[in-house]
């Protein structure tokens, strides 16, 4: 799942640790987001949105189906 | 909370990645005994060290998630165990699924004998899917 993370960080001039802690997961899992290796649950998507003010949809994009 | 802890538990509990890798090597020391008392045939005390690893390994697993103030373990290693078990799972049913019959063709056809440790092998294995089915039930139902 593509997401713009890194620069909704990066504007908001933040660390992965500071984003972890703020959501409450470890920086890996952030890591592993922006790297496209792991699609946070709904839960933590919510807390993201919620973190940067904005919808879920502003932070993710579902994959494109080719079909 | 880890006011009240010794220094080296907050050290140990103050990152995830450093967490992991002490209860891997607590882990990985025990077993290590273990074998190492069987091999030098010193089996109490490899056994004694088994135990006092794998103890301590997973009270430290159990513990420190709870009383750090760091996010030790979070929803991405709970995924992480859950497909890493579902993976053992099917690897050790294609393999059983594969050799137990056989097995037991080969068996009745005179070619092998099952012997009494492969049939403890293939009961064990047999509690352990009886287990996950039980354990799918439940989680299917009550979680």
């Amino acid at each position: 799942m593509d997401t713009n993370l890194p620069k909704r960080r990066a504007a908001n001039d933040l660390s992965q640790e500071a984003l972890a802690d703020a959501v409450g997961v470890t920086r890996q899992t952030i890591n592993a987001i922006e790297r496209d290796r792991y699609d946070p649950s709904l839960e933590l998507a919510f807390e993201l949105a919620d973190y940067f003010d904005c919808r879920i949809e502003d932070l993710f994009e579902p994959p494109v189906d080719d079909e | 909370m880890l006011d009240t802890l010794h220094s080296p538990v907050e050290t140990v509990a103050a990152s995830p990645q450093r967490y992991k890798r002490v209860v891997y090597w607590i882990f990985a020391v025990g077993i290590a005994g273990l074998f190492a008392g069987i091999a030098f045939d010193q089996p109490l005390a490899g056994t004694i060290i088994y135990l006092a690893g794998t103890w301590l390994g997973s009270g430290l697993a159990a513990v420190l998630p709870r009383v750090s103030e760091a996010t030790l373990i979070d929803e991405r290693d709970r995924a992480v165990h859950r497909r890493a078990s579902g993976l053992a799972v099917n690897v050790t049913a294609v393999v059983v699924i594969t050799v137990v019959p056989a097995l037991y063709a080969l068996s009745a056809a005179e070619i092998v004998t099952i012997t009494q440790t492969m049939w403890g092998g293939i009961w064990a294995i047999s509690a352990f899917f009886l287990l996950w089915g039980g354990c799918l039930f439940y989680v299917d139902r009550f979680q």
